[in-house]
Parts: structure tokens; sequence; C-alpha cells
């Protein structure tokens, strides 16, 4: 089985500060990958390399068997990659359903010519998103709050949008980054429920988290990365049990 | 009566100028300040089509806007991947640059401009049905900008321009939509410039100038960035206003600059005390949290 998301030698420099030195990674369907190691070890550059932000300098990334480089932000999340943020980056002027409509891999309501000649389309599909919108969000428990607009919501329901929103891509390859930091509760168990679902459907799906029990209670493997490298990797367990990762982690 | 009739004329061009003025930088958030060079590109372009081919004023004034509307990338295509202040910079060079060539070319009347424009509506009546024209061609921008805004693409733009990056993550292509906003807001401004020059018969360079932007900002910010009653309100106001200063009876030595100091004050007053213009704009911009 090829796998869904294939980094092969990805290098990434700026200036001075190595990003990513020779990373390879393959994540195939259904598996959880955790990536841990200490801050500024280059696990958001990862995402953001694999998601286009910024080109590599060398090395190939692939999606469900298509190669992404050289390809533009947009036209990757088109081929099924989608990430959240940290910070989340939630359109705060739009209620959340409308953070949601936005958020699919092809949305025809972004060309001005199908604005014009196709409204007819435009509205069924409108009409089709909207009741995924609402699914997603029903399985998160946020219907109530579907309407509110998103800067009103708690900082758990927001990170929970985040991932609807990324949800909407419904591609292969599903990147999270920190989708923890903050997050307690109600809003935690969602979180990691929703995440397990996803997986059990086929995706590919990679989560930068600094919350050890979360990384252990829902990934396969895990990758353990310090300075651009990849220092070791395995099951959580041997990671976690590993004397590199804790002289690193706690700078013996 | 012929005075109050000459400016409707001069109001509905002046509304479809703010309102698709305010499509890129109040909806769009692109901070160009080059409306104006747009407009002279379609008067310019309407007004030697009507001297040397003679074709119908409506293809006259449709080939201004379809001018506009094309040659807007010539700006947005190289400056669009950057954007902000820089943008804005691009655009002045792009103004002043496009004015200079248009000042020292033989063919559209150099620095003393373009005369002769022949005239397409004669008798007493003249100013009543350009006067009716420009309202029409005015609110029908005004109702096409609103329809395109509403649903699904007004959607798209707040949130390209809530969050760009997030948004092309998300697969959704800013860059086309920029050049989008761009060329219709242009496209707009040729229209509004063609109705300009078949109705004065004369343009020049300088009526395009810096102090034309300033005064298209004027209408925007005092109206309502990113409303859509707000240029209207801006465009109509800005216009009586030196008017009514007119009747005062002032020097031309202080009436002249008098116009400069005007809308700059207004600029400085609205963005201190109300940065929002006179019409809010709607829901969305409005919940937003400072």
């Amino acid at each position: 089985m090829t796998a869904l998301i294939s980094l092969t030698n990805v290098c990434k420099s700026f200036g001075g500060i190595v990003v990513a030195d020779h990373i390879s990674i393959d994540i195939h369907g259904g598996e959880i990958l955790g990536l841990i190691g200490p801050n500024g070890a280059g696990k958001t550059s990862l995402f953001n390399l694999i998601s286009g932000l910024y080109p590599t300098d060398s090395g190939t990334i692939s999606v469900s068997g298509k190669s992404l480089d050289g390809l533009p932000m947009y036209q990757r999340a088109r081929l099924g990659v989608a990430r959240t943020w940290q910070h989340m980056r939630l359109f705060e002027s739009m209620s959340v359903l409308e953070n949601m409509l936005v958020s699919p891999r092809d949305y025809p309501g972004e060309k001005i010519s199908q604005i014009i000649f196709g409204a007819k389309q435009i509205k069924a599909i409108d009409q089709a998103l909207h009741e995924r919108a609402l699914t997603i969000l029903q399985r998160m428990n946020l219907t109530s709050i579907a309407q509110a607009n998103v800067s009103d919501i708690t900082f758990g329901q927001q990170k929970l949008v985040g991932l609807a929103r990324a949800l909407m891509n419904d591609g292969d390859c599903l990147l999270l980054d920190e989708p923890m930091a903050g997050v307690e509760g109600n809003a935690y168990d969602t979180m990691k429920g929703i995440v397990r679902e996803e997986a059990a459907a086929g995706r590919a799906i990679c989560v930068v988290e600094h919350n050890v029990s979360f990384i252990k209670d829902l990934c396969n493997s895990a990758v353990f990365m310090a300075r651009g490298s990849i220092l070791e990797r395995g099951s959580v367990d041997t990671l976690l049990a590993s004397k590199t990762l804790a002289d690193l982690y706690f700078g013996v | 009566m012929e005075y109050l009739v000459s400016l409707a004329v001069l109001i509905g061009i002046y509304v479809i100028l703010s309102s698709s003025f305010n499509l890129i930088i109040g909806f769009g958030g692109l901070i160009s300040i080059a409306h104006p060079i747009f407009f002279a590109l379609g008067a310019y372009t309407t007004g030697l089509l009507a001297i040397h081919c003679g074709i119908h004023p409506l293809l006259a004034v449709l080939a201004g806007g379809t001018v506009a509307f094309f040659a807007s990338m010539m700006l947005s295509l190289p400056s669009l991947r950057i954007s902000g202040d820089y943008l804005l910079i691009t655009s002045i060079g792009f103004q002043l640059g496009l004015l200079e060539v248009i000042k020292h070319l033989s063919f559209t009347g150099g620095a003393s401009g373009l005369g002769n424009i022949p005239n397409v509506v004669d008798g007493s009546s003249r100013s009543t049905v350009f006067a009716v024209v420009s309202c029409v061609v005015a609110s029908a921008v005004v109702l096409i900008i609103r329809w395109l805004l509403t649903g699904p693409y007004g959607r798209v733009i707040s949130a390209m321009r809530d969050d760009e990056l997030a948004f092309s993550a998300l697969g959704r292509n800013a860059m086309m939509i920029k050049l989008a906003l761009f060329a219709i807001g242009s496209g707009f401004a040729g229209i509004a410039g063609g109705i300009y020059a078949y109705y004065y018969q004369y343009i020049s360079p300088d009526q395009f100038e810096i102090l034309q932007s300033a005064m298209l900002l004027t209408m925007v910010v005092v109206g309502g960035m990113g409303s859509h009653l707000g240029p209207v309100v801006g465009a109509v106001l800005l216009l009586l206003l030196p008017q009514a200063i007119s009747f005062m009876n002032l020097p031309p030595s202080v009436m002249a600059p008098l116009q400069g100091v005007i809308f700059t004050t207004l600029v400085i007053i609205f963005l201190f005390w109300r940065p929002q213009g006179l019409i809010a704009p709607a829901q969305r911009q409005a919940q937003r949290k400072p």
C-alpha cells in the first residue's frame, strides 16, 4: 500500500537556520502520526512545507500519489491537503457556518463567471455544502453556535471550528498543528473523538502536539524532531522512554 | 435649473467612481489609489474612438470600460503579489507614470488635452439626457456591486480580507479574486470616463491627477468604506460641499486651494472620530472586535 502522505529527503533552510534536514516520512491511510520535539524543532515548518507556504530547497512531497512540488498553496489544498493552524486563523468577521462554507476544496462561489452564469448551480452546491457543514458541526456538538460569530465563541469551540473548517476539504491528508493547545473539558474529548473517526475513515493524519497524553492516546507512532532533523521514530511509548528525548525536552 | 442638471451628471459619474473604488479598496482591501487613471483610460479611449472612428456612443463607452478593465491588469498582475503599502506605492507610480505618457503623446492631445469630442446629444435637453444616463448607469453599478457581494462571492471576499493565508490554505485562489475585483472596479471607472468624455467633450491629463485620487478616497472614507450606500452618500456630499462654498463668493485665490484643504481635513476628522464613515458597513464588519 502506498502512503497517502509521502516526504522524501525534504530539505529547507532559512539562511543558516535549518528547519528540515533530509526529512523522509510516510503516513498511510488510517494512521495518526505524532510529531514531537522541542520548540523550534521544525514541526510547524514541516506543515508549512507540505501545505506550500514556502517551497522546499530539495526533496519531494506527494499526497495520494500526486507530487506537490512547485504547486501554490491553493492547488495543494485542492489535491486534498487540509491543515489547521496553531493560532486558528479563523475568518473573524464571519459566522461559524460561513467559515465552513468557504472552505471546501472546490468552491464555485469564488469564480465570477460561475456567479454570473451559473447562479442556479451555485445555489444547489451551496445548499449541499450547508448540509455537509451542519453534519460536521453536529458531530462536534456545535450546531447551536452555527450562526454565531467566530469571535464570540469560546477558545475550545474556536479550535474545533478550525478543525471543522479543515474537514470541509474532505481530503486524504489532515495536518493538525497543536489542536489541543489550551483546550480542555468537553472540547478535548470531542477533538479526540473526531480525530479518531477521521483516521478510521481512511485519512492520513499528522499531529503536532505538546500534550503528551493526547499523543499517547491517539497516535499509532510518532517522530521525534530536533533542529530540523528526525532523531528517532517508533511507537509513542518507546519514544517517550527514550533518553535522547528526555535530554532535549528537559535540557539536562 | 441647467446648473442643477449638470450637477446631477457629475453626481452620477462620481457615484460610479466611488462605488467601484470602494469595491477595490473597501471590499477587496486592496490599497491602490490609482483609480483616476482607469477613469482617464476610459475617457481617452471613448474620446479617441468618437473623434476618429465615429462609432456608436454606446460602443465607445463600452470600449472605454473594456480598455480600463484590461489595463488594470498591467498594474495588478505584477503588483498584487505584493500587497499593502507596496501596492499603494506601485499604484501611485502607475498613475503618475501613465499620465506622463498621455501628456507626451501627440494623438492624445498632450498636456493641453483632447478636445473636439463630437456632441452626441443636441438641443436644449442635452444635460437632462446625460443626467438620466449617468444616474441610471450609476444605479446599475451600485446594484451590480451589491448583487455580486451578497451571497457566495461576498463571503469569499470577506474571508480573504480576514485572513489571506488561511484562505489560500483552504484552496481559494486569492490572486484570481483580487485580479477580478481590480478589473471589475477599473472597468466601471472606465465607463464613467466614457460618459465624462461625451458630456464635457474635452478631457485633459490634469483632471486625473492625485487630487482626483484624494477626492475619491475622501468620498469612500467619509461615506463609509465597505458599505454599499456609503460611497453614494460620500460622492453626493463631496460634490455638493464645494458648490455650497462657491456661493460664499470667496476670491479665486482662496477658493482654489480650499478644495484640497477641505478634503484632507474631512479625511483626518473622519479617521479620528468616525473611521467607519457616515454609513457603517452592514453586519459582518460591524461585528468585528477591535
